[in-house]
């Protein structure tokens, strides 16, 4: 598990999910609405989360899938990440593991910018990046152009202060 | 229940290649950010472009789904406002947990304790949005 499945492998592969969810289910690829489908869930009462929600109900059997892949890779390689990935050279005092709780107030903050941006801005990584600019729709690359703004501002100036 | 078979199996799929080339990764996305590799690049491009092609093919022949109906591909709508905001602050928490929404469900069958953790934020961080979303600038 050292080396990582090629960017030229891997991409190609991500890409095809893509079609296989329009043919197979009629849907538009896109995860983080699956937070809000929780939130109809759990907190109805709030105007945002009394929404149809039956159309996302699916990204939940998809996010399923992704804790059941996640749950079969530590069954099979153990916790395999961050020790065989190589470190990069700025985080190399964080090599042994990043994924300690100890750094759980630090998930935990950015977990909430996540969740937050990703309803804000009208999707994730997933529906704005690979969705939305595979239609070149001009939302999705302003927000993937801020996204990558909010990641350098993050990776370069906030994370070398709290890890 | 094959539907829910069918999506339980692409995410699983999908899962398995995001863990496979380590994207999943918060290491992967230091690297990204601080322009070390070509691979998280090479990852995201590769993936809109044969996105691209299979929705440029699926319009051209009218492709229907195995449902019989039409495929409908509908761009998001432009708020730039939201767009770029939001997305500024998506990015920060996407460079801060080294994750976006997917590898948030992957470190929870990964490493629960922290994947519950970053779950739990980004519910807070949904809720919140929700709370105030009324009074957020967006068009």
């Amino acid at each position: 598990m050292n080396a990582p499945l090629p960017w030229f492998i891997a991409g190609p592969l991500i890409g095809l999910i893509v079609p296989a969810l329009l043919i197979l289910r009629e849907k538009q690829f896109g995860i983080s609405s699956s937070y809000r489908f929780i939130g109809a869930v759990l907190l109805p009462k709030i105007p945002y989360f009394s929404y149809q929600k039956d159309g996302d109900r699916w990204q939940i059997q998809f996010a399923l899938g992704l804790i059941l892949s996640g749950f079969a890779a530590y069954q099979v390689f153990g916790a395999f990440d961050a020790v065989v990935i190589q470190p990069i050279r700025d985080y190399e005092k964080l090599a042994v593991n990043i994924y300690d709780v100890k750094n759980g107030l630090q998930f935990f903050v950015g977990g909430i910018l996540v969740g937050f941006g990703a309803r804000y801005a009208n999707g994730c990584t997933a529906g704005h990046c690979i969705m939305g600019v595979s239609q070149f729709a001009t939302s999705s690359i302003l927000a993937t152009v801020s996204f990558f703004i909010g990641g350098l501002i993050g990776s370069f100036f906030v994370n070398p202060f709290i890890f | 229940m094959l539907k829910f078979i069918i999506t339980l199996a692409l995410g699983f799929f999908f899962g398995s290649i995001l863990l496979a080339s380590q994207a999943f990764s918060w290491y992967r996305i230091q690297e990204m950010f601080h322009f070390q590799s070509f691979h998280m690049f090479g990852l995201l491009f590769s993936a809109i472009a044969t996105s691209a092609v299979f929705l440029y093919i699926l319009k051209r022949n009218k492709q229907k789904s195995i449902y019989g109906n039409e495929i409908e591909v509908k761009p998001k709508k432009l708020e730039w406002k939201a767009n770029i905001f939001g997305g500024l602050i998506f990015g920060l928490g996407w460079s801060i947990s080294g994750a976006c929404s997917a590898p948030v469900y992957i470190l929870v069958g990964l490493h629960w304790k922290i994947g519950i953790i970053l779950l739990a934020g980004a519910f807070v961080g949904t809720v919140l949005f929700a709370l105030v979303e009324r009074k957020l600038p967006k068009a």
